[in-house]
């Protein structure tokens, strides 16, 4: 659908934050719904790819010898640690964020009426 | 200048601050500029040891106290207060140059000083002055703000008050030392939490998201880098490996990515931002080490200057657009190129990406955190540093420059607010590129001697950039993920100022229900009831009595004729209400008074 529209794309110094934007005539509602291009999902997970097999060619050294005999010491010497705690880490925040603004949220005027 | 040695550079900027008070404009904003430059100087002036000891009260103060750590904080406050001036130059007006000025004046008054009662003047004016900041936006809802925000510090000011005062009586010393300081358990308690409420450590946290967003453009910049890291300056002086700090310093983290995540407006997004900051300087604290205490005061000195640059950004965004909100923002990046730049320097310093001072600042207290085998620390620290990759580094961005084109075609940022992001920007990489330059004045520096090059930080330890990036990386990718998760509402999130806010208006509708009911009741039964009822005995009272009194001399002699009865009865109503009776009834009357009093008066005697 919003492949079709016109776009303009722009890339970062980073080539994490490229967006594919639209129209500005469309309706709100579509409009709240950004679209990231297939590009730039394929460069992500080309880069990520990357950023793991590099742990191939280097030698990590080993965190917290000192606790072997700890699970959770050990699992932080595996390979590909860091990206699975990123993502989990950042999916756990996201989804708890979700699950707390069912309590959490308010309209904006929520404290008009108040001192 | 030799003559700078001794000069405490708190008196330089709050005396200059009222004397750029009466210039006229243009030479106000120069001289403001100049005067935070001089204040680098002077601080780059400054010999170590303690001097300047006027007497107070029977105390001798300690004005200055100069060491490795208060220099530090010293050139990190007055370099951040020279960018934000040449940032302001064509927002800032009288009220706020004086107030700033002012403000960093007493934060470095309380970075210098050695004794406690010094410490507490500054602190208060810190309060006081950063109050003005707030107001100057001048408008209802700040106004509001300001008044919660001088509240909640005033309240914490007696909370730090009463545990100095403790302190002094219990050990005579008003030294502002950590020895002093564990004297006397109560007092180091009220500290504690005195400080933190600055600090804004959870649960005191929700003034620093509530004030900050509703201060000027200028004013946020500004606030953004004194008040919270004086705080921690504090705690490192005063409590550097107290446990608790751990966990209070993780909590912050994970507090302040969950609400920045909730937040639509961008400068509330950057004030959560900074809890969660604060919370991995609080945890540094906590761990203690030499080489923790290094990175707390090294990842001060970034945090202060990514987050001025963040702050910058989005005031520049709110000075072109006067829009705040995610909901309303996106697609900047075609008019604002230069800003979107200087916000992705910033976004990536913030989380922490290799060649910016957040990767050579925040990695010495993970590092710190696994030297001791803090395993679960260094997770929550780990968590910390993805997440605020996660809504500062990406979101902050994301929603303000791409995401969606809402038909904004704002101009670029103004030339002087350019400029002080850039200032800003270059530092983030500078440090970044050359750790040795902040590796050099940070305390305890003798332990980062073999890591304080380009080369041992990126070539030897290459392996700690691979990880880093990959951990980045895939933070990232969770961000795209779940975007559709993140997608923004018209709503704010209820923090802990809930209890304050709502808490005091339903304390105030309690009361207002308890009382008003009661009062209610009482003028229902008293003034509607009783009173009435009362007056209508008193008007009627002699009239009845007095048909009671000849009724039943009516009925025996007119020999119950009802009509004439009421005739009567009526007639004497009307005769008391009127206050007329014939002669006959009134000497009747005074005849049985009289008979009365008499007979009275026999059986008294």
């Amino acid at each position: 659908m919003a492949t079709k529209k016109k776009v303009t794309r722009k890339n970062t110094t980073t080539n994490k934050a490229k967006a594919k934007t639209k129209t500005p005539e469309e309706t709100s509602s579509a409009m709240d719904n950004p679209y990231i291009s297939a590009s730039f999902w394929k460069a992500m997970w080309i880069i990520c790819s990357i950023s793991v097999l590099l742990e191939f060619f280097i030698h990590r050294h080993k965190h917290f010898e000192d606790l072997e005999s700890s699970v959770l010491g050990n699992i932080s010497n595996w390979f590909g640690f860091y990206g699975m705690f990123g993502l989990i880490a950042c999916s756990g925040s996201i989804l708890l964020a979700k699950g707390l603004s069912v309590f959490l949220k308010a309209n904006e005027d929520y404290y008009d009426d108040t001192p | 200048m030799t003559l700078l040695n001794n000069i405490p550079p708190a008196f330089l900027l709050i005396i200059g601050a009222f004397v750029l008070l009466i210039l006229p404009a243009r030479a106000r904003k120069v001289g403001a500029i100049a005067l935070a430059f001089f204040g680098v100087y002077a601080v780059s002036q400054l010999i170590e040891g303690s001097n300047v000891t006027p007497e107070f009260l029977g105390f001798d103060l300690t004005l200055l106290r100069v060491d490795s750590t208060s220099k530090s904080f010293g050139y990190i406050f007055t370099l951040s207060a020279f960018g934000a001036l040449i940032f302001s130059w064509s927002e800032r007006c009288r009220l706020q140059n004086t107030a700033a000025l002012v403000y960093v004046g007493s934060a470095l008054g309380v970075v210098f000083a050695g004794d406690m009662i010094s410490w507490y003047l500054f602190w208060e004016l810190m309060a006081i002055s950063s109050t003005f900041l707030i107001l100057a936006r001048n408008n209802k809802r700040s106004r509001l703000a300001a008044q919660r925000y001088i509240l909640v510090h005033l309240g914490g000011g007696l909370v730090l008050l009463t545990g100095i005062l403790l302190t002094i009586h219990e050990t005579g010393s008003i030294d502002f030392t950590k020895e002093n300081i564990y004297q006397n358990t109560v007092a180091k308690n009220f500290i504690l939490i005195g400080i933190l409420i600055n600090a804004a450590a959870v649960p005191f946290s929700s003034w620093l998201p509530d004030a900050y967003p509703e201060s000027t453009i200028f004013g946020g910049v500004i606030l953004s880098a004194y008040t919270t890291k004086t705080a921690v300056y504090t705690l490192v002086r005063g409590f550097p490996g107290e446990e608790i700090l751990i966990p209070i310093g993780c909590i912050m983290a994970v507090y302040g990515i969950i609400y920045a995540l909730l937040e639509n407006d961008i400068r509330r997004i950057l004030a959560y931002s900074i809890i969660n900051q604060v919370g991995f300087m609080i945890c540094g604290i906590g761990i203690g080490t030499k080489l923790a205490i290094a990175g707390v005061v090294a990842s001060t000195f970034c945090s202060i200057i990514y987050t001025s640059l963040l702050w910058m950004a989005a005031g520049a965004v709110m000075y072109r657009t006067n829009k705040s909100k995610c909901t309303e923002l996106g697609g900047l990046y075609k008019t604002m190129p230069i800003t979107m730049v200087l916000v992705m320097i910033g976004a990536l310093a913030v989380s922490g990406a290799p060649l910016t001072s957040g990767f050579i600042s925040k990695t010495l207290i993970t590092a710190a955190a696994e030297h001791q085998n803090y395993l679960w620390t260094w997770l929550a620290l780990k968590v910390a540093s993805a997440g605020i990759m996660l809504h500062t580094g990406i979101k902050f961005p994301f929603f303000v420059f791409f995401n969606v084109d809402r038909g904004l075609r704002p101009k670029e940022a103004p030339r002087a607010m350019i400029a002080g992001m850039s200032l800003m920007a270059f530092l983030c990489i500078y440090l970044g590129l050359n750790p040795g330059q902040l590796y050099s004045i940070i305390p305890n520096s003798d332990i980062l001697v073999e890591q304080d090059s380009f080369y041992a930080i990126y070539i030897k330890h290459f392996d700690h950039v691979a990880t880093k990036f990959q951990m980045l990386l895939f933070s990232g990718l969770s961000f795209f993920l779940f975007l559709p998760m993140l997608k923004r509402t018209r709503t704010i999130s209820i923090d802990f100022d809930w209890f304050y806010r709502k808490g005091a208006k339903l304390l105030y509708s309690g009361i207002d229900k308890t009382f008003n009911s009661i009062n209610r009741a009482a003028e229902h039964i008293v003034i509607k009831t009783f009173l009435p009822s009362l007056v209508k005995f008193i008007i009627n009272a002699p009239a009845s009595l007095t048909i009671m009194l000849f009724r039943p001399i009516w009925e025996e002699s007119l020999s119950a004729d009802k009509t004439n009865i009421k005739k009567r009865e009526q007639k004497i109503i009307s005769q008391f209400s009127s206050g007329t009776f014939p002669v006959a009834y009134s000497a009747i009357f005074i005849l049985i008074f009289i008979a009365i009093l008499i007979f009275l008066g026999r059986s008294l005697s």
